[in-house]
């Protein structure tokens, strides 16, 4: 078995094993007060959570997915840059091109500004 | 013939353990030393003495702790998500611990000398985003729900700085390969010419490892604790060694990508036994864990709004610039690597 394989085994054993000595040494007595969500001064109401939170978050998100995969598109050309030259680089530069004009217009959608959504 | 196989295979798979041990011992007390290097230094910058009770000078402070926190009760709220609450710090202690298989610690002195070695911590990395996420979802908890939201949205934006500031470093060294980035800059090291890079870099991966200008989710204690509000005893201690591991983990690849990871030329041409390139690359590891620490102590907290819209107005586009920048000079002069 080659080295990283093992580690991939053992690290989980290991975490499992810390997990198990927890649960041998440690004491448990839950009652009803320790076992409730944390709140401060009086008690959690239970639909609070699985409410609605703000869109920002998510279209910050999103545009991470496009952001993230267009530097993975332009790894292959950044370990191969000898061999692609001149036609490749300026094909990678066409690719950021488009990609400029839709961040300009997300920034000038206010997709980014958290504050100035926040007030309204 | 059966029974000499067998005894084969048992002898790689014990000799694998002891190398597989050999990397992740040292690596679990570097993490301890890191969290008493962390409060020792920060009560040397407030000009106080520290913790100097446990052991001489307070060293065996982290065993105490952690002993102490394996014998906690571990109190998991009544309307959690039994499976995802402990499967949230699970994950990331072991995506952070996975990370060091491919750290070169010498000349051919790694576990897995992974052809594709940058692509495996990228991924790593954003694995750990899981962890959060699911932390602070299966909480159930107005408190861990909204610290999760923050850590998710300012991991994922500084992810994106941290992969172009990669990717430009790969630009010039023209691999994958962490062993081929090292040999690579045997002339320079890649601070020299990527010095703003290295800055950015620096930035991102202060916000990655969520430390202080940019901890938001928490504050220290101004809000409550973030993603981990509801996790307690060793449950706790997953995410709290999962954190401190991806610190060094990551002062080590910026030891390696910038700053020529185990070359040293005058120190490491010799033919004694014992090498000295890995104590350089821990040298320069333990440099980048000071300056984690000399930023907490020295930086005021930025604004939420503020650190996101710091990384996509202002770093987004400083990133986007290099990496037009960089291979606009390759090409222009000839100079790509093969």
């Amino acid at each position: 078995m080659d080295n990283i394989s093992m580690l991939f085994i053992f690290v989980p054993i290991l975490s499992l094993i810390l997990l198990a000595l927890n649960l041998l040494l440690a004491p448990h007595l839950p009652y009803e007060a320790k076992v409730s969500a944390y709140e401060c001064g009086y008690v959690a109401l239970p639909g609070q959570t699985r409410s609605t939170f703000q869109i920002q978050f998510y279209l910050v998100a999103i545009l991470f997915l496009v952001f993230d995969l267009e530097i993975l598109l332009i790894l292959p050309i950044a370990v191969s840059l000898y061999q692609v030259g001149t036609f490749g680089f300026s094909v990678a530069v066409i690719f950021f091109i488009v990609l400029t004009i839709g961040f300009v217009l997300e920034i000038g959608s206010g997709a980014i500004n958290i504050s100035t959504s926040a007030n309204h | 013939m059966i029974n000499n196989n067998l005894i084969l295979i048992i002898l790689n798979t014990l000799i694998s353990l002891i190398d597989v041990l050999l990397v992740l011992l040292p690596v679990l007390l570097s993490v301890a030393f890191m969290t008493i290097i962390e409060r020792k230094q920060l009560a040397a910058h407030q000009r106080r003495v520290g913790p100097n009770t446990v052991g001489y000078y307070g060293i065996l402070q982290p065993f105490s702790d952690a002993l102490k926190l394996i014998l906690k009760e571990t109190v998991i709220p009544s309307q959690s998500n039994k499976i995802l609450f402990y499967l949230a710090p699970v994950s990331t202690l072991i995506f952070s611990l996975l990370g060091w298989g491919i750290i070169p610690f010498g000349q051919g002195l790694t576990l897995f000398d992974f052809s594709l070695g940058i692509l495996y911590t990228l991924a790593l990395s954003s694995l750990g985003v899981y962890g959060v996420l699911f932390a602070g979802w299966s909480a159930n908890s107005k408190y861990a729900f909204l610290g999760s939201l923050r850590s998710t949205a300012a991991m994922i934006s500084y992810e994106l700085i941290l992969s172009s500031a990669i990717l430009i470093v790969i630009l010039l060294a023209g691999s994958f390969n962490f062993t081929t980035i090292i040999e690579s800059q045997e002339a320079i090291w890649f601070v020299v010419p990527l010095l703003p890079v290295f800055i950015f870099y620096f930035i991102s991966i202060l916000a990655e490892t969520s430390r202080t200008p940019f901890d938001l989710q928490e504050a220290e204690s101004e809000l409550v604790a973030g993603f981990f509000t509801e996790h307690s005893s060793i449950i706790f201690v997953f995410f709290f060694l999962a954190e401190y591991s991806s610190i060094v983990l990551f002062s080590c690849i910026t030891a390696i990508l910038f700053f020529g990871g185990y070359n040293m030329p005058e120190l490491f041409v010799n033919n004694t036994f014992i090498s000295l390139q890995a104590v350089v690359l821990g040298l320069k590891t333990c440099v980048f864990c000071f300056m984690f620490v000399w930023f907490r102590a020295t930086l005021p907290r930025l604004r939420y709004d503020q650190l996101i819209e710091f990384c996509w107005l202002n770093l987004l586009p400083v990133a986007v610039a290099f990496i037009i920048l960089v291979p606009c000079i390759l090409v222009a002069f000839d100079i790509a690597p093969y």
